[in-house]
């Protein structure tokens, strides 16, 4: 809302400039700024024309002479509107003006001028003006403009949507008048002896008061210099003098007004009742709205002469020939009004008051200032009046117990200041022994309980009115500090470090989905949004693929060569949402190195690197990646294996089907897991540490040749038992797999293992290897009918 | 000068000027089987008693200085070689001929989060979580939002099952309900993580965002702990004894309410782009628990006060970072994700 300063000063007499106000009121919870300053130029005079004379090389400009009554300046001027004896404004050299025009010496075709004589559009006045600026005759010269135009400033204030009293000038002054202790000067209002009518009909729950004015007579017109110009300066256009004064009362008093011309109603009956819902109105911006039994209307006996608290009717509106009108101040139902609002789509300066509640006694002060003023400035009678209360106002009276002040607060706050801060919020106060018992005033309908109280004490002392001392002491704990539990899963924070040093790049991606996503991955979808506005909140995402997914394809797109995205977050799966982590990779592992180039490796993500990666991250060997049996439609069902935790399938990794992958040539290897498991487990290395030998490891290779159908977890199964038989076999490794149709039978393969041997106690002999070697190989026939390879 | 030093001195001599091959020449020229001082040890039975001790010592010991003179002379060689190898050798170590190691990043919102809680952590606060599917409950009414009220229509919410009234979190609010039905007072927690609001997205709004919620509760926690508190989190967060400023607001669940800005990181306050010119920046909202919202977890409001606060991370991490554009944190294009 916008707000005029040298309005504020005829409501309360205060000291602040422009932007000292903006700051005093921000700090008291209304966040003001100071949005123009009518006056905001320097340096610039009122002047005398004394003499004009033609340019000599120009026909459209004039040499003039003018004065500040001490020197004299030749200026060189182009308006029509110029002659002699005028009082004008001079930009001197070194006045700046709007726009940062900064005035110079200077020589218009050839001629010196020194200064500029403005027009009110140079001046930031007005947006369009037509020639010079010309003053009253009897201004005195050489005074500064500011001084003589007293210029206003404007502020934009934002109020929260709880304090709707301070969306007046009057609320603001009040503000203002508590912070320094004055109360503001309400305009000078005459409430006229005319007769009562029943005339209204109102339900309590939609419009608890609606008080009406019949006043016939009025001429309608342009308004007065002073109505339109306050209008405009708060952003409002003028329209004719009633519905001005309908518009200037309500930024003015904070109570929103409507006029209907009598003449085209029905009847002389007016209703405030739900809407029918078969009815529409068209409203005066020329829209029709289609009406259901939500809404409030003003209806005659026939139709809606309006919307109540959004809008009038078109048709019931006031024109040029209008007579005799109808003025309704009223406070109806705001949750209707805002549920409406925002169901039509339709808010207005009046909405946004009724929607934030009004004070019960100023829609009678509005009725009777609006009254004054159409009479004062349009004529006419009033002829009658109704004032229909359709419940009994009762104010609300709260004790406020001194102690609690400072028990809420944490500082004492003097009882006579707090007395003070109440009574200048409009309280009244009635002093007890330990407490004050405060009877609210009608527009504060938020102060509803003691702390709102309490606040009200803390805002109008200040928030930083708190002595530092106070503010140096260490808060008092009687928590116990905490051990190590942490935002993120320790497990989820173990895979950050470690991918982190892979040189993985962690994402985060939106919770939700389009459906269409979902086929794709042949994914379900466990939760619908019911009311998404656009199409890419439909779904809650099942799983964290979909998304990295897109990730993947949008980098790619950009040319990238490698993409290796990690992501932790909830996904919403059957049983409700879950934390999950996924890795996604794709393409190659490292950049292209020249060193590498030579020797033509160019390593690329695959199943068992991505595997790899997988394994190195789990953060202890009770995860166990086996074979899987049960894999995801997303996968290729040929390069997939599971993770298990304590016997539990908790995740899945492979290459992504291929179906899915399409067009990306090279394998995309996706990894994800549940760990809902986890949130309590630490893995911290529990196991103790084993002595070592420090003899020598015997090592020796050696090459078998195994059926191609069988998994090679078998042969390791027998190797595994093996070595807890036999204790100098302490390690094997695999360092060449190969099938070579043209050198074995179909259907064989070759392993080669490094054999590592070691006994604690002493050196090692030939004889013991070769003995444990063949021992191994002999169980490698019987059980599998693995060969050495010759 | 004796015989002895003589020889010496001349086999010193010989030894600085010497290479690998001299130097063995050297050796079996003083000490092989024919050599020098081999022949006089070889004599001694010819003198005296007494010369032969003095002969015999001085001898050995000239033999000693010598095969320590040809190892130093030897391993000097040896140093020189190494050092010329070294120069031949010499690479050319401009960074473009390293190993490119892809690096990795962490998203800038998990780290801010992550930031926080570590300064949380050192002023006493323990870490709460709360779900972010929630009912109408734990997000609106146990924090003093009714059905009917307008600020409902300011966080514009998603529902998922309209019967069930359940919903996504509006905001992080909802797990200081959840914190307080599970345990007693004294409380002291933080509760980061996701919330929704169902509204179109452009450069400063998301759907999805993050916001992290501080609750205290006990017997005499007092407006002037929260401002304590918040100061000390924010000098410690930004590494900066910024100015602070506490402004009236107005939150539903708490009252006193305030809203906390932060004196302009960019142009320290003297005004700028950032701040609109008006030298502070927005950072938090909190205030005094509302007795209505202690009521609904059954806490006896008399006896116990409590504050609250809750920060938008996304926000916060934009100005950090400068960044104008809260999509390209879900973006995930590798040119911003690599930044930080």
């Amino acid at each position: 809302m916008k707000v005029s300063y040298n309005w504020l000063k005829e409501f309360i007499c205060f000291d602040f400039d422009p932007k000292e106000l903006a700051s005093v009121l921000t700090s008291m919870g209304i966040e003001t700024s100071v949005v123009s300053r009518e006056c905001c130029w320097r340096n610039v005079v009122t002047v005398k024309v004394l003499d004009i004379q033609k340019h000599p090389f120009a026909s459209k400009l004039s040499l003039c002479k003018v004065s500040d009554g001490l020197d004299s300046y030749s200026v060189v001027c182009g308006a029509e509107n110029i002659s002699l004896g005028q009082i004008v404004p001079l930009a001197k050299i070194g006045a700046i003006l709007p726009g940062n025009v900064k005035i110079k010496k200077a020589k218009i075709r050839g001629e010196d001028s020194e200064g500029m004589i403005c027009s009110e559009s140079e001046l930031g006045l007005k947006k369009k003006s037509n020639g010079i600026f010309v003053l009253d005759k009897n201004t005195k010269v050489g005074v500064a403009l500011e001084d003589i135009l007293r210029s206003d400033s404007i502020l934009e204030v934002e109020v929260t949507i709880n304090r709707g009293d301070c969306l007046s000038h009057l609320g603001i002054a009040r503000e203002i008048g508590a912070k320094i202790r004055k109360i503001p000067s309400i305009p000078v209002i005459k409430a006229l002896n005319v007769p009562n009518l029943n005339c209204v009909e109102a339900a309590s729950d939609l419009c608890p008061r609606y008080i009406g004015v019949f006043i016939s007579g009025v001429k309608i017109g342009p308004s007065p210099i002073w109505i339109a110009n306050a209008l405009e300066k708060n952003g409002i256009r003028p329209i004719n003098n009633v519905v001005d004064i309908t518009n200037y009362v309500m930024i003015e008093l904070g109570q929103p007004l409507h006029v209907f011309d009598l003449k085209k109603l029905s009847s002389e009956m007016i209703f405030v009742r739900r809407a029918h819902n078969d009815e529409a109105i068209v409203a005066l911006n020329g829209k029709e709205y289609r009406l259901d039994s939500e809404t409030i209307v003003i209806a005659d006996y026939e139709k809606p002469i309006a919307i109540a608290g959004i809008v009038g009717g078109k048709y019931s509106g006031i024109c040029e020939e209008t007579e005799d009108i109808f003025l309704e101040s009223a406070i109806f139902n705001s949750n209707l009004i805002r549920k409406v609002s925002r169901k039509l789509n339709l808010s207005s300066d009046s909405s946004y008051r009724f929607e934030r509640g009004l004070g019960w006694d100023i829609a009678e002060l509005a009725s009777w200032r609006a009254t004054n003023l159409i009479v004062e400035v349009a004529g006419g009678i009033v002829k009658a009046r109704q004032d229909l209360q359709t419940i009994k106002y009762k104010s609300t009276n709260i004790s406020l117990r001194f102690e609690r002040v400072s028990k809420i607060l944490g500082y004492d706050v003097k009882k006579d200041e707090v007395v003070e801060i109440l009574r200048f919020l409009g309280i009244n106060v009635q002093l007890k022994d330990k407490m004050v018992l405060c009877a609210i005033p009608s527009w504060r309908n938020d102060i509803k309980i003691e702390v709102d109280l309490i606040e009200e004490i803390a805002r109008i002392k200040g928030y930083d009115d708190i002595p530092q001392t106070l503010l140096d002491h260490k808060e008092s704990d009687t928590v116990i500090y905490s051990s190590n539990n942490l935002f993120l899963p320790a497990i989820v924070e173990d895979f950050r470090t470690k991918l982190n040093g892979l040189g993985f790049n962690e994402v985060l991606n939106y919770s939700f989905l389009e459906i269409d996503e979902l086929e794709k991955f042949d994914l379900e979808c466990f939760y619908k949004i019911v009311n998404p506005i656009s199409k890419e909140n439909e779904v809650l995402r099942p799983s964290l693929l979909p998304a990295l997914y897109k990730n993947l394809l949008l980098n790619i797109s950009y040319g990238c060569e490698r993409v290796a995205f990690f992501e932790y977050g909830k996904i919403f799966a059957k049983y409700g949402e879950k934390k999950t982590f996924a890795i996604i990779m794709w393409g190659k592992i490292w950049e292209e190195w020249w060193k590498w180039l030579e020797q033509k490796i160019i390593p690329k993500y695959d199943f068992y690197f991505g595997a790899g990666v997988v394994k190195n991250i789990l953060p202890s060997n009770e995860f166990k990646i086996t074979e899987n049996l049960d894999p995801k439609n997303y996968y290729h069902s040929g390069k997939t294996a599971n993770v298990v935790f304590r016997e539990k399938s908790i995740g899945q990794l492979g290459i992504l089907n291929p179906i899915i992958t399409g067009d990306i040539k090279e394998d995309v290897f996706y990894f994800e897991i549940d760990l809902d498991l986890f949130d309590s487990i630490c893995f911290k290395k529990k196991s103790f540490y084993k002595t070592y030998s420090k003899l020598p490891m015997v090592k020796r290779d050696i090459s078998v040749i195994a059926d191609k159908n069988l998994q090679f977890s078998e042969i390791e199964k027998v190797i595994t038992i093996f070595m807890k038989s036999n204790n100098i076999l302490r390690k094997y490794t695999l360092f060449s797999v190969y099938s070579d149709e043209s050198k074995f039978e179909n259907n064989k393969i070759s392993y080669s293992f490094r054999l590592s041997y070691k006994n604690d106690e002493k050196t090692l002999t030939d004889k013991e290897v070769n003995e444990s070697m063949r021992m191994l190989l002999d169980k490698l026939y019987t059980e599998l009918g693995i060969e050495l390879r010759q | 000068m004796s015989n002895i030093e003589r020889i010496i001195y001349e086999a010193m001599e010989k030894i600085k000027n010497s290479d690998d091959e001299m130097l063995e020449n050297i050796r079996s020229e003083y000490f092989g089987k024919n050599g020098i001082l081999t022949k006089i040890l070889k004599s001694l039975s010819h003198y005296s008693i007494e010369d032969r001790k003095r002969i015999g010592f001085e001898t050995n010991k000239a033999k000693t200085n010598l095969e320590s003179e040809i190892e130093k002379r030897r391993k000097g060689l040896k140093k020189t070689l190494i050092v010329q190898k070294m120069q031949r050798e010499k690479l050319d170590c401009s960074s473009i001929f390293y190993f490119p190691f892809p690096k990795g990043s962490f998203h800038p919102i998990v780290q801010t989060i992550q930031d926080m809680i570590l300064t949380f952590k050192s002023l006493g606060f323990l870490v709460a979580e709360g779900p972010e599917i929630e009912t109408d409950w734990y997000n609106f009414e146990a924090l003093n939002i009714p059905k009917n009220h307008p600020a409902k229509d300011i966080q514009d919410t998603f529902y998922l099952d309209s019967m069930k009234n359940l919903l996504l979190r509006t905001h992080t609010s909802p797990g200081q309900i959840r914190v307080m039905e599970k345990q007693k007072p004294p409380i002291k927690v933080v509760v980061p993580g996701r919330v929704y609001r169902n509204e179109s997205s452009d450069a400063s709004h998301s759907s999805t965002f993050h916001q992290i919620e501080g609750l205290r509760v006990d017997k005499n926690v007092t407006f002037l702990d929260l401002k304590i508190i918040l100061t000390k989190f924010i000098h410690s967060f930004f590494c900066y004894e910024l100015n602070v400023r506490f402004r009236p607001s107005y939150f539903q669940f708490t009252e006193p309410s305030a809203e906390v800005d932060v004196q302009c990181l960019f142009c320290m306050g003297r005004g700028c782009k950032v701040c609109k010119n008006s030298g502070w920046i927005e950072m938090l909202g909190c205030g005094m628990l509302h007795p209505n919202v202690l009521g609904s977890v059954n806490y006896d409001s008399e006896l116990y006060t409590g504050y609250a606060f809750g920060m938008g991370v996304e926000r916060i991490t934009m100005l950090k970072y400068k960044i104008d554009d809260i999509r390209l944190f879900y973006e995930n294009d590798l040119r911003f994700l690599k930044q930080f």
